[in-house]
């Protein structure tokens, strides 16, 4: 009798260090499901129509764009053709400073960097968050380092990085230019391979990146180049804030 | 025997929930790490925001090729063609910082032991609010403007000039929007101030801001 008894207080324990332990998990469990960031409120045709709103100005951005290359080829050229009556001084400052601008396309040699998500991660679905995704600021730190190194020219994906280029994000989109660029990446730099590339090798130079290389099969690859194209830029360049100032009224 | 039995069935489904309450610990501290480090740099997902950036971005293209086509007639006209060239100069020559500009803008002060990241992503940021001229400690960022190095002692270099605190950025662009892109919440400021300790940033709009030409 007396063992029974024992034998049921000890049952009735292990029941009790069981409940406790599947509230634990319970409790937790709802927690993880919290925190993997709330799905997202819309439905999905609404998703859908967002996704082809997005598309339909992506697809208006690259025609904008290749008019502005054209247009900028036109005035040049007609500007060479007016040599006489613009003079030959200015045609050479124009030429030099749309060259210091990044209004002409380069070609030599220089470093190409390519960098892909992880294998796992899906950057289709705006509710990722996670370090496994190459994000803008991964972008902004390679760019930062190339230009220690004293590159002469950058792109990303056929952008060319100018002084005023922003590399930004909003979610899992990356807008270079604010034009939507999409993995993989491959930023392109002219300039001295050897520097450049001891510069990206210095363990110092971009940390975390090279910890979730390793950690997170984030790929990223770095090669010496000899014929790198950098395309000219074409996005806006006009200002409406910024003038010259007045040194007579210094 | 049968006891023993199930004393090890027991022994077993305890070592099973062990397992998984381990797993799920870990996964949860997981999740957690890789929610804040991301957040802290780079903005959350905002699918309006998106498409309004891209609808400003077109709009301004179709202003660009406007005035690119206005551009191409008078440079085509040879009475125009000079004139053309000489305001194309001057536009160049104040995008490259050949002369001195100035404008309305933004001025910010970070007072704080930062890291170089922290100035490149505010930069970044007044570009992307529309920044058409930016400076950090009076050297106006361009084309040939070496980027954001940290040398062995820790402190900030550019162009080979060692950066001293406070560190001042500057930028000519639409103050509110410059200034509102900074210090909106979960901005830029706000990020930076949860991840280091005791940074101080103020941010105040100016009507001229002015930068000197690169030398």
């Amino acid at each position: 009798m007396e063992k029974q008894e024992q034998q049921f207080k000890k049952d009735w324990k292990l029941s009790a260090v069981f409940v406790v332990t599947g509230l634990f998990i319970g409790a937790l469990l709802t927690v993880q499901f919290q925190s993997s960031i709330p799905s997202s409120t819309f439905l999905s045709d609404e998703l859908r129509a967002q996704k082809d709103l997005i598309d339909g100005y992506v697809d208006d951005q690259g025609l904008l764009k290749s008019k502005i290359i054209g247009l900028r080829t036109e005035i040049s050229e007609a500007q060479e053709r007016a040599e006489a009556s613009i003079q030959s001084a200015n045609l050479e400052t124009l030429k030099a400073l749309k060259e210091e601008i990044g209004l002409t396309s380069l070609r030599g040699p220089g470093v190409e960097i390519v960098i892909d998500d992880g294998i796992f991660v899906n950057r289709d679905n705006p509710d990722t968050v996670s370090q496994s995704l190459v994000h803008a600021s991964d972008l902004r730190d390679i760019v930062n380092i190339l230009r220690t190194a004293r590159v002469q020219a950058i792109s990303i994906n056929g952008q060319r990085v100018i002084a005023t280029t922003s590399i930004s994000s909003v979610g899992n989109t990356i807008l270079v230019n604010n034009f939507h660029l999409l993995p993989p990446f491959t930023v392109s730099a002219l300039g001295d391979p050897e520097v450049v590339m001891q510069r990206l090798n210095d363990p110092t130079a971009l940390p975390d990146l090279a910890k979730r290389t390793k950690d997170l099969n984030i790929q990223f690859m770095a090669q010496s180049k000899e014929g790198i194209l950098i395309p000219e830029y074409s996005g806006n360049l006009s200002s409406q804030y910024i003038s010259e100032v007045d040194v007579t009224n210094q | 025997m049968n006891q023993l039995h199930n004393i090890k069935k027991r022994e077993v489904s305890m070592l099973l929930t062990a397992v998984l309450l381990g797993f799920l610990i870990v996964l949860q501290a997981r999740s957690f790490e890789d929610v804040s480090d991301v957040i802290n740099r780079n903005n959350r997902s905002d699918v309006f925001r998106e498409i309004q950036i891209l609808k400003d971005t077109n709009d301004q293209l179709r202003d660009e090729i406007d005035d690119l086509e206005d551009q191409l007639v008078k440079v085509s006209n040879n009475q125009d063609a000079l004139e053309s060239v000489r305001e194309e100069i001057d536009q160049y020559e104040a995008l490259t910082g050949k002369i001195d500009v100035s404008g309305p803008g933004v001025h910010v002060q970070i007072s704080g032991d930062i890291q170089a990241l922290w100035l490149t992503d505010m930069v970044n940021e007044l570009l992307s609010a529309g920044a058409e001229a930016v400076s950090v400690n009076s050297i106006r960022l361009t084309n040939k403007t070496t980027g954001f190095d940290t040398i062995p002692s820790g402190q900030i270099m550019v162009n080979s000039v060692i950066l001293n605190e406070p560190y001042t950025i500057e930028a000519i662009g639409e103050r509110a929007v410059l200034e509102n892109a900074l210090i909106q919440s979960e901005g830029i400021i706000e990020r930076l101030q949860r991840s280091v300790n005791g940074v101080e940033v103020v941010v105040e709009q100016r009507d001229v801001v002015t930068m000197e030409k690169v030398l």
